[in-house]
């Protein structure tokens, strides 16, 4: 029998991956290390390894499948070595393997597994109606119609048994996923690309936080001669070159602890308190975003804050972000200043209640003393989930950021 | 051919009926083919001009009581049995004012309840059958109306001439065929698809009388006409009148007739019936003028006709289920 | 109170009572007048109302049927049996062209109020010409009224309702059916047309049928009875204007429909009702919509070959099966 290569799960809420491409081939020779194909997950790109010597037999999963945690991806064995079940065996999705947390739902044994976790299921319209209605899980219910499909009884006895009822059991109707644009006729020279990894989870989420938060942006102009001054004569003291990046995450996570009313997030019905200042930082990189999260910034020195902030940023250019590592902001910092942005209106990553755009530095006339002099003026931009905060609130914030940017020494104290 | 008596013998009045109808019918066919040659109409019409004095005649010898069936190339048989030229361009402009509610349009005209006409057919020897079935009727009730089907050459080589003529003859019912035979069938010439010289012919297979008259002599028609229908009504069974016509056209308005010689309209022309009779009227002492005013008067009828049916409205969309059925019509219409 | 009458002496009364009551009605076909008709329905009929009321035809299945549209259209009541459904391919322009089309094509001036009898089915031997059941192309003809019987009480009750009705009706009457003995209610009455029956009532799965499937369904209820499935039967008895609140309600209850019809397969009004089923009444169903139907192939003439072709309730009982997954 050979051997089954399965989706790994990388992280702890990886629930599925996406087949980028296969490095290896059907009949390729393979040897346990080698690389045998890419996978994209949430929001990274990982190789999976064979562990195994011999020949990739068939492959399983197609480039562009999205394939549950450990579902099939190949098989690897020697030539001619039986596959699957039987030699008939090579059923294209629905992996033999039970899914990580389906357990048997149906109080009969059920004849055979019913695909769950993402491949289509095969439900009949008044099951699946029926499963809606009940809060029944459908994916953990064994199907018991024609060809295993689940019928109306099936998802009756799953909510007389309660087993599959999902989790939260939230009756309210899932959200409407939005509809597609028109994707207009293809002309001469486009292309098309399939949406897969953190392409798709970008466009996700960025439409899903656009869509359901009411956002406000508020921009403020901060005079930073002080500031740059300050950079050099840090430089000039300690040998040490903090970025302008490096400054304003520090202020950040100082104004942040002062104002804990900004550290909130949106529950669907009611509001958590978040206890901890972890700070997104966004970081582009070619096939898109993503923002690792510097976990109580507001409790590190310039130096340790320096230093996660430009290991986080090198790894997630490098694809080499632990799964959690992206997880569990309270707030984020977008910087677009050195494209010489003036302004923007960052788009909220969720659950924080708000974003901080940050935008170029550039030389402006200003009056002092009635004299013309030039000053070093870069623009902030704040956008806020109305639902939870309010313009005021932000401004003072805002206000706060802005006079502890123009005199840099207390953002040290 | 039926021999008619001298035009002479009958009076001006009389005549001139027969040349307003003729003129008329022939207004009303180039207004509509100026109407659809404007683009103002949709679909295809299929004009009679040429055909007038067949129509003229034969309606002529009509009693009120008596029903009749037409063809595709109809628009002339309706004036000519009185129908208001107004309603009947309305139909073929797709109106509600028309006479189907513009559901019918040029070759479905119809009106069961003033001309007792059972409709014009799309379907080619259709109304044979029909006009038998309506004959029959008449049988069984006892009524005096005989019922005429008209249609035209190509017709009669279907089965349904056959069927229905046997059947006709058989039970002896109230019936008269007449036949236009302008010799196509829209571009096939009757004699390269038909081995009798006459159509009428095909009667005597059926022990049925027939007469063959010249479709371009109105009062011809009117004599060989009221024969028929004096036989028909007085119970000695169908029969059949053939008239030889001219169709101007093609077999639509806008088919150049290629494939037609060009004597045909040579002698359609020599024989115009509007052009002879009108000589006559004139040789009876009748004045240029006097047929100028009627053919004047002509025109403004039918730019009037054209101008209700252009103004009318176009039927509401949501009147497109009505009519299916009479009863039950919701569920029949919805499923 | 009731009486046994066999289906074919059934519609015979009905006609015989229709006749009576509408002197405006009067027969016309093949054989109808002097032979009563090859299945006896208008025996007798000639001598009491006379030759111009029961009328024998040539072999013309377009001129006489034409002539009923014309007569109809004059206000007469023509009812016309064409010996075999096969033969509707003879009169296809009278009836689908003109009898369908004529009231609307005409603004709605005139009511075309014929009755086409047509004696259809399988399972006489009769070979590809003299078998078919031909429902689904004369339910495609908007402008036609279709109804199926399969009892002889429903058999007089709608020959009955469609002698009334105004609008054109096509009686498909199964000859498998004319010597059926079965009660029939004394006295005057009609069935309405566009309203279905329930044969049977069952709430694991509807079989929906007409005709003479019916009585086959209700046999493969009873053994499907016996081994706990509990099978409805909704006899629809009129096919056009199909009484979708039957359906609806039926398969609103069991979740489960196979459709019988001895048409085949293809292009069948079998299909036509999955479809109208699948459409609106999606999220009701539990399982696809099954049709059981005759094959793709022309009626064949050997016994041991006709019997493979239309669906016995062994069939019937399988599709149920095959549907529950029992």
């Amino acid at each position: 029998m050979a051997h089954e290569v399965l989706m790994p799960q990388l992280g702890l809420t990886m629930e599925e991956g996406t087949v980028s491409s296969w490095i290896k081939h059907e009949g390729d020779a393979v040897k346990a290390g080698d690389v045998i194909l890419e996978i994209t997950t949430d929001k990274l790109t990982n190789e999976v390894v064979s562990e195994f010597d011999g020949t990739l037999l068939k492959i399983v999963a197609q480039e562009g499948e999205d394939i549950p945690v450990k579902g099939l991806l190949c098989y690897i064995g020697e030539p001619g070595e039986a596959v699957g079940g039987g030699a008939a065996a090579a059923a294209p999705a629905a992996p033999a393997a039970a899914p990580a947390a389906a357990p048997a739902a149906a109080p009969a044994a059920a004849p055979a597994p019913v695909a769950a976790n993402g491949a289509r299921l095969r439900i009949s319209p008044l099951a699946r109606k029926l499963a809606a209605k009940l809060g029944v899980d459908a994916s953990k219910v064994a199907g018991t119609g024609p060809s295993g499909r689940i019928v109306a009884k099936d998802i009756e006895a799953a909510a007389a048994a309660g087993t599959a009822a999902p989790a939260a059991a939230a009756p309210a109707p899932a959200a409407k996923p939005a509809p597609k644009p028109e994707s207009g006729n293809l002309q001469e020279g486009d292309t098309v690309v399939k949406l897969v990894g953190m392409r798709k989870v970008v466009a996700e989420r960025m439409l899903a936080s656009h869509t359901e938060i009411p956002p406000v942006t508020q921009n403020i102009k901060v005079d930073v001669t002080e500031l740059m001054a300050f950079r050099k004569m840090l430089l000039e003291t300690t040998g040490k070159k903090y970025s302008v990046n490096d400054l304003i995450l520090k202020a950040t996570a100082k104004c942040l602890r002062a104002h804990p009313e900004m550290l909130v997030s949106w529950d669907g019905t009611q509001i958590i308190q978040r206890a901890h200042v972890n700070l997104g930082m966004a970081v582009a990189l070619d096939a898109g975003l993503i923002v690792p999260v510097i976990r109580d910034a507001d409790k590190m020195s310039l130096d340790a804050l320096s230093e996660a902030a430009k290991d986080l940023a090198t790894r997630a250019k490098e694809n080499k972000l632990g799964a959690d590592e992206y997880k569990g902001s309270t707030f984020t910092v977008s910087n677009l200043g050195m494209f010489g942005i003036e302004t923007f209106t960052p788009i909220i990553n969720q659950p924080d209640a708000a974003i901080l755009g940050v935008c170029a530095i550039e030389d402006e006339l200003a009056l002092k003393d009635g004299e013309v002099v030039v000053r070093k003026v870069m623009r902030l931009s704040c956008t806020l989930d109305h639902r939870l905060l309010d313009g005021a609130v932000v401004a003072k914030f805002e206000m706060d950021l802005r006079d502890l940017l123009q005199s840099p020494m207390s953002i040290l104290l | 051919m039926a021999k008619a008596k001298k035009t002479e013998e009958y009076s001006k009045e009389f005549l001139l009926g027969l040349y307003r109808t003729m003129v008329r019918i022939r207004s009303f066919e180039e207004h509509a083919a100026e109407c659809f040659t404007k683009g103002m109409l949709a679909g295809n019409i299929h004009l009679s001009i040429g055909q007038e004095a067949a129509a003229a005649g034969a309606f002529a010898a009509m009693k009120p009581q008596d029903f009749f069936t037409s063809t595709h190339r109809g628009h002339g048989h309706a004036i000519a049995r009185g129908g208001d030229p107004k309603l009947c361009m309305a139909e073929l402009f797709g109106k509600k004012t028309g006479y189907c509610k513009g559901k019918g349009g040029s070759m479905h005209i119809a009106d069961m309840a003033k001309m007792n006409h059972l409709g014009a057919n799309g379907i080619v020897g259709a109304g044979q059958c029909i006009s038998a079935g309506s004959a029959l009727a008449s049988k069984i009730m006892g009524d005096d109306s005989v019922t005429i089907g008209c249609f035209g050459d190509g017709s009669t080589n279907e089965g349904s001439f056959h069927e229905s003529l046997n059947m006709a003859a058989t039970w002896k019912l109230p019936m008269v065929w007449f036949i236009e035979n302008n010799c196509y069938g829209v571009s096939t010439e009757i004699h390269r698809v038909t081995n009798t010289p006459d159509i009428a012919t095909r009667a005597a297979a059926y022990n049925v009388e027939y007469a063959v008259v010249d479709g371009t002599d109105p009062v011809a028609v009117y004599e060989t006409m009221t024969k028929a229908l004096d036989h028909a009504r007085s119970g000695k069974g169908p029969f059949v009148v053939e008239a030889k016509v001219y169709r101007y056209q093609g077999h639509y308005c806008g088919d150049p007739a290629v494939y037609r010689p060009a004597e045909y309209m040579e002698n359609a022309l020599k024989n115009d019936a509007i052009e002879k009779l009108g000589k006559k009227l004139k040789a009876l002492g009748v004045k240029d003028a006097e047929l100028d005013k009627i053919k004047d008067e002509a025109k403004a009828e039918m730019d009037e006709a054209v101008k209700f049916a252009d103004e009318s409205p176009y039927p509401d969309p949501s009147e497109v289920t009505e009519d299916m059925y009479t009863a039950d019509n919701e569920r029949c219409v919805a499923r | 109170m009731s009486k046994k009458l066999s289906v074919s002496k059934a519609i015979r009364e009905g006609l015989h009572e229709e006749m009576l009551r509408d002197d405006k009605m009067f027969i016309m076909g093949e054989d109808m007048a002097v032979m009563g008709n090859v299945f006896a329905i208008t025996t007798g009929f000639l001598d009491e109302f006379g030759p111009n009321r029961v009328i024998d035809t040539p072999i013309s299945e377009e001129g006489f049927m034409g002539m009923a549209v014309g007569a109809a259209m004059r206000g007469m009541h023509p009812c016309v049996e064409l010996m075999y459904d096969d033969f509707v391919t003879e009169c296809a322009d009278p009836l689908f062209n003109q009898a369908a089309k004529l009231k609307y094509m005409s603004g709605g001036q005139c009511s075309i109020p014929l009755v086409l009898r047509m004696p259809m089915g399988s399972g006489r031997r009769n070979a590809g010409q003299h078998s078919q059941s031909l429902e689904g192309m004369v339910c495609h003809f908007p402008g036609l009224k279709v109804v199926a019987p399969c009892t002889a009480e429903d058999a007089k009750g709608l020959i009955k309702a469609a002698l009334r009705d105004p609008d054109p009706v096509v009686v498909m009457e199964h000859k498998l059916l004319y010597a059926r003995k079965e009660d029939v209610p004394d006295g005057e009455y009609i069935t309405p047309i566009g309203e279905a029956k329930v044969r049977r009532e069952g709430k694991d799965l509807t079989i929906i049928s007409w005709s003479r499937e019916v009585n086959f369904s209700m046999e493969a209820a009873e053994t499907l009875a016996q081994e706990g499935i509990d099978v409805e039967v909704l006899d629809l008895r009129t096919l056009v204007p199909v009484d979708w609140e039957a359906i609806r309600k039926s398969v609103s209850k069991t979740h489960n429909v196979i459709i019988v019809s001895e048409e085949v397969k293809r292009g069948s009004y079998a299909g036509e009702l999955s479809a109208e089923i699948g459409e609106e009444l999606f999220d009701e169903l539990d399982a696809p919509v099954e049709r059981v139907c005759g094959l793709n192939i022309v009626s064949p003439f050997s016994p041991v070959l006709e019997d493979q072709n239309f669906p016995h309730p062994a069939d019937i009982v399988k599709a149920v099966k095959r549907v529950l997954n029992k």
